[in-house]
């Protein structure tokens, strides 16, 4: 079976999430006795294309043309049909970020196939390829498989495979090969324009791969900037269980569980959060739970995969200044 | 806050579609269909019945055990056991005494636990049927819409003001702000249920009460999916005994629903001394006995609920009628309480209030005169019957099952009178005894398989508010919680709420603050009724929210 | 500007799921609709205040989507279209779009609207798909909305709190970004007015579109975590140490 990602560039730098999908279309190759090719795709991408073929992949394509320099859908659809349609991959696969999220079901659509989007998983039961992906906001999970020939299209999300597990290239350098691709000006039908960061009001902890969130063991909001110290040393977005925004103390949109977000993050540090089912149902699907709290009986440790019974107040600290260190070492 | 109400006019409005506002309507709606077809003058319209339900879905807060008589649904729907969504017929009633680690079946089941011919139904899902057909006659239900105030004209009533949406936690308007409309109507029937929200502030604007003051009890109720072979579908059990001591009166129910799903609950008057008393810790631990262990082991918690219920029976049933409305059903407290049975009298009692109604459209008279034919209707039929044989029986156990046994016994070979008639009755938040320094009980914390907390079992209930509104529950004085109740009573309000919306937190060292966890609600109003200085006002919230009873 | 909304009704939000192979079962739910797609159908009676036209709800599924389908007439959606389907639930992405284009394609909208995913599937495809078989452009992902001259002005949000303007000729599929606009409640009169406004249903198989799978649910579960929690004990200065070395190293999340 041949495997194509399409990795993403973002601003002229990469999208890390397609580490991650070359990460999944490699263990895959490993369970299938597969190829795993990949595609950069833009305008002035070669040392990009370079990059790729550092790693250990079969082939790596290139596919530049002037209108393609923003990103269009019309243009990356056009465009990626040409190339697929002349690679023939059997698995096309991506990084389920904004932009495939735009483009890509289009793209499969176009060549009259279905795409699995959103994948947490892939197994291979005797020969036939079994994606998970989760319904339900995440409550329950699907096995979902294709039916009819290839090629197949899925997308991956974000966290569901570690970019540092990427293996490089077992003899140096794989070859890269241009795609030549036909765009005309017409066929662009939306016109993308200046692109602009807002401070935004809300904040989408959907997309935080790490999340430090704190309930009630913070005891008054005094106390919340020592969280956001040791948020800040780990990079992490903080947020708080229900009574912490009922109380005013962190703003609404902060808010994980059954009445606020739901989120499947990275690393999810619990502070002074007791476990409460309402909380719980909007974390639990976190990768890695670990959980602080002074009472050994809170119902947090039982989904915790790391448990300190303790006192934040001491732990927090200690922690900040444990992750400086090693940040620095 | 000055605003500005779009103005509607129907020729009735029923607040509340439960079993009572929903055969007021229908049965108006049949009337009124004969009426026209007859040529008849003048011509009505089901289409000016407007009916308020302030849950997202017909049935989404109802909640009852529960085994329904269907004598009432009978007369209403003649073809009901070939529509309506009951469950299973009662194929045996038992009456159980429960000791700490046994159990005991009466061998013959008293009269009052005897339910041949009754059904075991969800009333959620019976609520919903009935919605259904009262849409299909054309009436106007109107969900996520609730009666917040009452326009009040001349002497009596002349319509609802539905609740504003779109304010903010701090009642300010946001962008979607939509005031509540005031509703108009020739006559206004109040079927809010049990101590209904705008019931009670009618009963004392017009002096309605009767010769005891309403009284309540706490009903909790958890729905269980158990292994095949528990419990018979149609098994209905009333347990007596622990773990409700003997000086307070309360018992439990097991009922046998088809599927493996089993009704469970413990129901406990709210007129006990101990404040600190936790009904839900009390189910809860009526679960841990034997007899229930052994039904719900290896099976799983569905669903959670929790309501209260009118006891007072007769003698606290008040004046059902002034100008413009008719007060029906549970907020008219036509329950049952000795075979606490209630859906069939509520029916009945909208179906009277359709009757009224009808004859009032048609004359165009809608005065207090016109409309007292309701509870003369009530007087001449089995709802009198059947409630004044039972007139004094929950004011017996006021001091205690032992003289509540006592009085009943003679109140069962006379007709009800008994030894005292009438009984009079105290309202049950004045009960508590003061606390005189006992520390606080500790919380119960369940054990996550056959027991939970409370939060874990608000989960359960499905119960959601949008968070940024107004507080519907509105306490009058707050430092009242802080300093007063604090030392008298220990504030109650922690211990009798069955949904972990009130707590008093204390923060950094200083006096305790209530706290109000309004979005758990599932708007049972134990708080409104058991809070010892009636401080607490229920308001209806922003329609649409509260719990989730469908299919329950 | 005439506008056509694409609403899902989904099972609510706090209905206990109760799974039977790859769907779940619908006795005792309640049913609602998607919230995303309410954000879409705001924007779309926003945009009909504005800039006049015809606002039509387009839904698939079964008899009782027709309630969240009366719900979008009473918020002030003009008429609506329902493709009856009782086995919607088994559609892939790619089948619920071509059903919804070919009824799209009867009508004359200048636009088409759907939220960005649903909450029960959540493929967060049909817009996308739409706009493919309709042959029409698009944007998802979809902020504000500027109508001028027959073309629109669209602000997309991207990745980490960067937004990018965008122009985008008519006629046009979006996807509406959810939390953008405060939706509005459903009024009296809106609710009664509805009881008169046409919802006109088709059968899907009458649409004659060929919605052979590409993809299968296999079966849908809930996931079991067999977590054994590590407690590190110690003095907080050893127990932070051991913490940040497990993340390192162990769990690799930092």
């Amino acid at each position: 079976m041949k495997i194509l990602v399409v990795t993403e560039l973002r601003q002229g730098k990469w999208n890390n999430a397609s580490f991650e999908t070359l990460v999944a279309a490699q263990q895959i190759a490993k369970d299938t006795s597969s190829t795993v090719s990949a595609l950069v795709i833009g305008k002035g991408i070669s040392a990009f294309a370079d990059e790729l073929a550092t790693k250990n992949v079969a082939e790596v394509l290139r596919v530049e043309h002037d209108l393609l320099e923003s990103y269009t859908p019309d243009g990356f659809c056009i465009a990626l049909k040409q190339v697929i349609e002349s690679a023939k991959p059997d698995l096309v696969l991506f990084p389920h970020t904004y932009q495939v999220r735009d483009f890509a079901p289009k793209l499969a659509a176009m060549l009259g196939k279905g795409m699995i989007g959103d994948c947490i998983g892939v197994r291979n039961e005797s020969g036939k390829l079994v994606f998970v992906r989760q319904m339900f906001q995440g409550k329950t999970a699907a096995d979902v498989t294709f039916t009819g020939a290839a090629p197949w299209f899925a997308s991956f999300q974000s966290g569901a495979f570690r970019a540092d597990l990427l293996a490089a290239h077992p003899s140096g350098k794989a070859p890269a090969n241009s795609v030549a691709v036909s765009l005309s000006a017409e066929q662009i039908r939306t016109k993308p324009l200046e692109l602009f960061k807002e401070a935004k009001s809300a904040v989408d902890l959907t997309q935080s791969p790490l999340i430090v969130a704190i309930g009630r063991g913070i005891k008054a909001p005094e106390n919340i900037p020592q969280a956001e110290a040791l948020a800040k040393s780990l990079g992490a977005e903080i947020a708080a269980s229900r009574p912490i925004c009922d109380e005013g103390w962190l703003p609404m949109e902060r808010q994980i569980g059954s009445s606020g977000q739901t989120v499947a993050p990275k690393l999810y540090l619990a502070l002074g959060i007791s476990g409460a089912i309402q909380h719980v149902v909007g974390m639990k699907g976190a990768r890695t739970i670990v959980a602080i709290n002074k009472d050994s009986n809170a119902p947090i440790f039982e989904i915790a995969d790391y448990g300190v019974v303790g006192d934040i107040f001491e732990i927090m600290p200690a922690l900040t200044e444990a992750l400086e260190k090693a940040k620095s070492a | 806050m000055t605003v500005q109400r779009e103005q509607l006019e129907a020729d009735v409005l029923i607040v509340g579609a439960g079993p009572a506002g929903l055969s007021c309507a229908l049965h108006l709606a049949n009337l009124i269909k004969k009426h026209n077809a007859s040529g008849a003058r003048p011509e009505l319209s089901a289409e000016n019945i407007y009916v308020l339900e302030k849950g997202r879905e017909i049935g989404a807060h109802q909640l009852s055990g529960a085994i329904m008589n269907p004598r009432a649904l009978a007369e209403l729907v003649p073809d009901f056991e070939k529509s309506a969504p009951l469950d299973t017929p009662v194929t045996d009633s038992a009456a159980l005494v429960f000791t700490k680690g046994s159990s005991l079946r009466i061998p013959v089941t008293p009269p009052p636990f005897q339910n041949r011919g009754n059904y075991v139904v969800s009333l959620s899902k019976v609520t919903k049927w009935l919605g259904g057909l009262v849409e299909a006659a054309g009436v106007n239900v109107f969900k996520e819409f609730g009666g917040a105030e009452i326009v009040y004209e001349g002497e009596g009533v002349a319509g609802v003001i539905t609740e504003d949406k779109g304010l903010d936690k701090n009642g300010k308007p946001k962008d979607n702000f939509t005031p509540g409309y005031e509703l108009r109507a020739k006559v206004t029937v109040l079927a809010e249920g049990t101590r209904g929200s705008l019931t009670k502030k009618l009963v004392t604007a017009k002096k309605l009460d009767n010769l005891n003051p309403q009284s309540y009890g706490i009903g909790i109720k958890e729905l269980w999916d158990v292994r095949p072979g528990r419990v018979a579908p149609g098994y209905v059990a009333h347990t007596l005994g622990w773990p409700v001591p003997t000086s307070m009166y309360g018992g439990g129910w097991i009922y046998g629903l088809s599927n493996n799903r089993v009704s469970i609950g413990l129901v406990i008057a709210l007129e006990y001394a101990n404040p600190q008393f936790d009904p839900h810790a009390a189910f809860q631990t009526w679960k841990t006995h034997p007899f229930l262990k052994e039904i719900l082991d290896g099976g799983k918690l569905v669903r959670y609920g929790a309501k209260s219920l009118p006891y007072g029976g007769w003698y606290a049933i008040p004046r059902t009628y002034v100008d413009g409305a008719l007060i029906i059903g549970d907020s008219g407290s036509f329950l049952d309480s000795q075979r606490l049975k209630g859906i069939h009298l509520a029916m009945k009692s909208g179906m009277f209030a359709a009757e009224t109604t009808f004859e009032a459209l048609k004359s165009g008279d809608t005065s207090s005169k016109m409309l007292s034919a309701f509870p003369k209707k009530v007087e001449e039929s089995y709802i009198k019957q059947e409630l004044w044989k039972v007139r004094n029986f929950h004011q017996s156990f006021q001091h205690g099952m032992l003289s509540g046994f006592f009085h009943t016994a003679f109140q069962q070979i006379t007709g009800g009178r008994g030894l005292i008639d009438p009984m009079r009755a105290h309202a049950g938040n004045e009960a508590y005894q003061k606390i005189n320094g006992r520390p606080a009980p500790e919380r119960f914390k369940g054990d996550g398989k056959l027991t939970f907390d409370r939060l874990t079992d608000v989960y359960h209930s499905g119960t959601r508010h949008d968070e940024d509104q107004p507080c519907h529950l509105r306490v009058a004085d707050t430092n009242i919680c802080s300093t007063k109740c604090v030392v008298e009573y220990g504030n109650p309000c922690q211990y009798f709420c069955p949904a972990a919306v009130y707590e008093m937190v204390s923060e950094s060292g200083g006096a305790p603050k209530l706290k109000i966890s309004a979005a758990n609600c599932v708007h049972c109003k134990t708080c409104d009724i058991a809070d010892p200085y009636q401080i607490i006002d229920w308001v209806v919230p922003e329609g649409g929210g509260g719990p989730n009873y469908e299919g329950m | 500007m005439n506008i056509i909304v694409c609403i899902k009704q989904v099972p609510a939000k706090d209905a206990p799921l109760a799974i039977s192979g790859n769907w779940i079962k619908e006795s005792d739910i309640g049913f609602e609709m998607n919230e995303p797609d309410s954000y879409a159908l705001e924007e779309a009676l926003r945009l009909k205040e504005k800039h006049g036209g015809e606002v039509i709800a387009l839904s698939l599924g079964p008899e009782r989507v027709k309630q969240t389908i009366k719900e979008a007439l009473a918020k002030g959606a003009d008429r609506a279209i329902h493709i009856a389907d009782d086995n919607f639930a088994q559609l892939d992405p790619l089948g619920s779009a071509k059903a919804l284009a070919a009824a799209i394609q009867k009508e004359k909208a200048d636009l088409v609207l759907t939220g960005l995913q649903s909450d029960d599937h959540g493929f967060g495809q049909t817009g996308v798909l739409l706009a493919g078989l309709l042959d029409r452009p698009h944007a998802t992902i979809i902020m504000q909305i500027e109508v001028q001259d027959g073309k629109m002005r669209l602000k997309r949000e991207l990745e980490a709190g960067w937004f990018q303007w965008m122009e985008c000729p008519l006629p046009a599929v979006l996807s509406i970004q959810s939390g953008i606009n405060k939706v509005r409640y459903a009024t009296l009169k809106g609710i009664m007015a509805a009881k008169k406004k046409e919802i006109a249903t088709i059968t899907r198989e009458s649409l004659s579109v060929s919605v052979e799978p590409t993809q299968k649910i296999e079966k849908i579960y809930v996931p079991t975590k067999t977590k054994k929690t590590e407690f590190l004990t110690g003095a907080p200065k050893e127990v932070a140490a051991k913490l940040v070395e497990k993340l390192k190293f162990e769990a690799r999340v930092i």
